[in-house]
């Protein structure tokens, strides 16, 4: 069964249902370059699909509106104001300040600032690592605190970008969660590309999630029983780069433009919400191998995948 | 004398505080230092009932904060 | 057990930071939050509770339960509560000496040895003590910590305490500032404290004569303090806090209950007077600690040396080390405490007959002699499996050693007349506190 909806801006896409073992209905579509997916303890496959399409049009506004590579997106309109003050929405405020704070907590480990790094690393399994001048070169243009943000206000300087890729994938699951769990009384889970939130379990006891390993052809997925919250994988797989036999992962510290060093292949994180989930996964990923020993200070609930 | 020992306590005071600026560790080298074991108010209420029972058997108090006991037990 | 639910500061902070991102401007979920009210506050409050009961000889012995609860705020701001009850009773020293002759005093609130409802009788060489001490004190306290900026924080705080005969209020503010990236802090404080005291019977004239039982009104104590501190981190694995600390005192500086015990030349007790302590006292002390850590152990070692305009002169030096078991799950961990103290200008076991006392101060309370105490324990804490909840518990015990001189001095009215040498009861080994920390 598949159906059009609309996005909120100017995204559409497929939805399609299919029935898995214990009577979910587990509709699936495709939003922010990743595979995604709602499971709903329902008969009534209509009903499923309507909700499965509550939250794919929530998953498209926040990729419209986030995303780097539209130029139809907030952040786009913001670059292309860059050196002269704007006021941002009340959304995007919001985002900001979480952002802001996250910096200032994480003191410069997290950096919405840092995505201009892209442009001397690109993780494409070749041995191209960049050289220190580019990477120091870089570095001038990251830092938040070099941003000016005042009560809506926001002041981005020339040569500065914001990516907001670090959360968006997990705000979108825990603005989705929101919408579902006003209307529907049955349990479910949202599912956006590996970064997931279940409201209550399913008839047939706990959710079973699965996180790929990261060599996939190794064996099976490592399974996780979730009976509700939030679960969120920071992970390395497939992106890296390969030189005189050191592998260089994707995950780069703002502060010195270079990759963690022993960052663990894949970090799964388990918390109330699938924004605080994400933050503390990429943050242990920048701890490099104190992760285990972050995520135990925190208290948080983990599983490292070496 | 008072005035001389002051300015001593000042000197020595300016002294470690310009000393300071070079001592310390970067932010992503804070993981053992933020264990509450690593802090000096990590303890909490283990040493505010230290501190209360010391109070009322000694002439001596506080240090880590202030002194005052209030309280009537001395 | 102590049990507090605590996912550490940042993971706090960061939870405060979600929800506000997430409750702003957007349809609120309709579905009611885990475990209502109840698991709300847990969720957002850090509450942390103990049980001390301390032990002393066979002689007093007290309770004392303590909660806490503290919120922390995304900013960085952070306020919490604190109530503390507390019990004591058993038999507390009046300051007389023990005599060849049985000796009979009044409880406190006697207005004269003819009516007095309670006397206590003290056998020959035995420590006068009143066996009928008992006292309850309840306490509140709060503190509210707000950031100014980015690197300085200001916090307020006052403390509530409520006794029979003692009724004290507090108010302190302090500034920290943070510099060079955070690795160190300086902070300035200020506390102010006043005091009413309603001595159970009266508040008795100074220097009068015990048996005239000569009692005057309320009385009323007032002390400024001020703090200056310095911490510092010196490496990874080192952080070191050095304060400087005033205070002053002044008004009714005695004790009501105490009393100094007057000998003839024969070393007989002949009467006694309650004691007199001068009306300010200034203080002011060198506190430095350190704490060093590692992986799977830390150690603190802390110093602290105080001198007054009464006299005494203290030093201090405490040691603790912890060890965590492998899974860092549990933990134990040893202390040792040395403190030695000088005795006030003014502390004197007891008078002559022959002296007049007059404008004099003196005040025989053992705790203005000269002596030093050991204290040694240990504490054991472990995480429960949930990871979000942690219990300890933990024994200490305190020697107390009388200076020999003082001892000496106590021997002195014994020796002339040949009673026995005696030392004072703290001075013996066995103050024994145990702590239950409960939740």
């Amino acid at each position: 069964m598949t159906a059009q909806f609309p996005g909120g801006g100017t995204l559409t896409g497929t939805l399609s249902l299919q029935e898995r073992p214990g009577g979910l209905c587990a509709v699936t579509f495709s939003a922010m370059a990743s595979p995604c997916e709602v499971l709903v303890d329902i008969g009534d496959r209509a009903l499923a699909l309507q909700l499965a399409g509550l939250v794919a049009q929530e998953a498209w506004r926040i990729e419209q509106k986030y995303s780097r590579y539209r130029d139809d997106s907030v952040v786009a309109w913001i670059h292309g104001r860059r050196g002269s003050p704007c006021v941002v929405d009340a959304e995007t405020a919001a985002l900001l300040d979480f952002a802001w704070q996250c910096f200032e907590m994480s003191e410069g480990m997290f950096d919405i600032t840092s995505g201009i790094l892209r442009r001397a690393w690109k993780f494409d399994g070749s041995d191209r690592v960049p050289d220190q001048a580019t990477v120091t070169q870089l570095l001038s243009s990251i830092g938040l605190d070099k941003v000016r943000w005042e009560s809506s206000e926001l002041l981005l300087p020339a040569g500065m970008e914001l990516d907001f890729g670090g959360i968006g994938k997990e705000y979108a699951v825990d603005r989705a969660y929101d919408i579902l769990a006003a209307c529907c009384r049955h349990p479910f889970l949202i599912n956006l590309g590996g970064d997931l939130r279940a409201n209550r379990p399913p008839s047939s006891g706990t959710w079973r999630v699965g996180i790929e390993r990261p060599d996939s052809d190794r064996s099976a997925a490592m399974l996780l029983d979730l009976e509700h919250g939030a679960l969120a994988t920071s992970g390395d797989s497939h992106r890296f780069l390969l030189k005189d036999s050191i592998r260089y992962s994707h995950i780069l510290d703002p502060r010195t433009g270079w990759p963690v060093a022993n960052a663990p292949r894949s970090v799964t994180v388990a918390a109330s919400s699938c924004t605080e989930a994400g933050l503390l996964a990429t943050l242990a990923m920048l701890h490099g191998d104190g992760a285990r020993d972050f995520l135990e200070e925190q208290g948080a609930r983990h599983w490292i995948l070496q | 004398m008072r005035v001389r020992t002051s300015l001593i306590a000042l000197a020595v005071g300016s002294v470690l505080l310009a000393g300071c600026s070079s001592v310390g560790v970067k932010p992503w080298q804070r993981d053992i230092l933020s264990r509450s074991d690593m802090r000096p108010d990590g303890a909490g209420l283990d040493d505010a009932i230290d501190e209360h029972l010391y109070f009322s058997k000694e002439a001596s108090s506080g240090g880590r904060s202030f002194g005052g006991g209030g309280c009537g037990c001395n | 057990m102590q049990l507090k639910s605590q996912p550490a500061v940042l993971r706090r902070r960061l939870i405060a930071a979600s929800c506000a991102l997430l409750t702003t401007s957007a349809t609120r979920s309709q579905e009611a939050p885990e475990g209502g009210f109840v698991g709300r506050l847990l969720k957002e409050w850090q509450l942390e509770s103990a049980l001390a009961y301390y032990h002393e000889n066979g002689r007093v012995q007290a309770i004392e339960p303590v909660v806490s609860a503290s919120h922390d705020y995304d900013d960085g701001g952070n306020v919490s509560f604190n109530f503390t009850f507390d019990s004591l009773s058993g038999s507390s020293p009046n300051g007389a000496l023990p005599s060849r002759a049985a000796q009979t005093f009044a409880s406190p609130s006697a207005q004269s040895f003819a009516t007095a409802r309670r006397l206590y009788n003290v056998a020959p060489g035995n420590l006068p003590a009143d066996p009928h001490y008992s006292d309850a004190r309840a306490a509140f306290g709060g503190s509210w910590t707000l950031p100014l900026e980015r690197l300085t924080r200001v916090t307020l705080g006052g403390k509530l305490s409520i006794e029979d005969d003692f009724y004290s209020g507090t108010f302190n503010a302090a500034i920290a500032h943070d510099f060079n990236d955070k690795n160190t802090t300086l902070s300035f404080g200020i506390s102010d404290e006043a005091d009413v005291i309603k001595p159970i019977g009266n508040t008795p004239v100074p220097l009068s004569n015990y048996a005239a039982f000569d009692k005057e009104g309320n009385k009323s104590k007032n002390g400024v303090a001020a703090l200056l501190g310095l911490t510092q981190v010196m490496n990874r694995y080192w952080l070191a806090q050095l304060n400087v600390t005033a205070d002053r005192f002044s008004g009714y500086l005695n004790d009501p209950y105490k009393i100094v015990s007057v000998l003839d030349a024969g070393g007989n007790t002949t009467g006694y007077i309650y004691e007199n302590r001068p009306e300010v006292r200034t203080r002011r002390s060198v506190y430095l600690e350190n704490r060093v850590g590692g992986a799977r152990a830390s150690a603190g070692l802390s110093l602290r040396y105080m001198t007054d305009t009464w006299g005494i002169r203290s030093q201090t030096a405490q040691v603790n080390l912890r060890w965590w078991a492998a899974g860092r799950q549990q933990y134990i961990e040893p202390t040792v405490r040395w403190y030695h103290q000088t005795a006030a200008d003014f502390f004197q076991p007891w008078l002559p007959n022959t002296t007049a006392p007059a404008t004099q101060f003196i005040s025989a309370d053992s705790r203005l002699a000269n002596f030093h105490a050991l204290t040694y324990g240990v504490k054991y804490g472990f995480d429960l499996s949930d990871k979000l909840h942690r219990g300890g518990i933990r024994a200490h015990r305190t020697r107390r050693v009388l200076s020999a001189d003082t001892q000496h001095q106590h021997c002195d009215a014994g020796l002339a007349a040949g009673t026995r040498s005696v030392s004072e009861p703290e001075g013996r080994p066995g103050a024994v506190r145990l702590q239950l920390l409960g939740a």
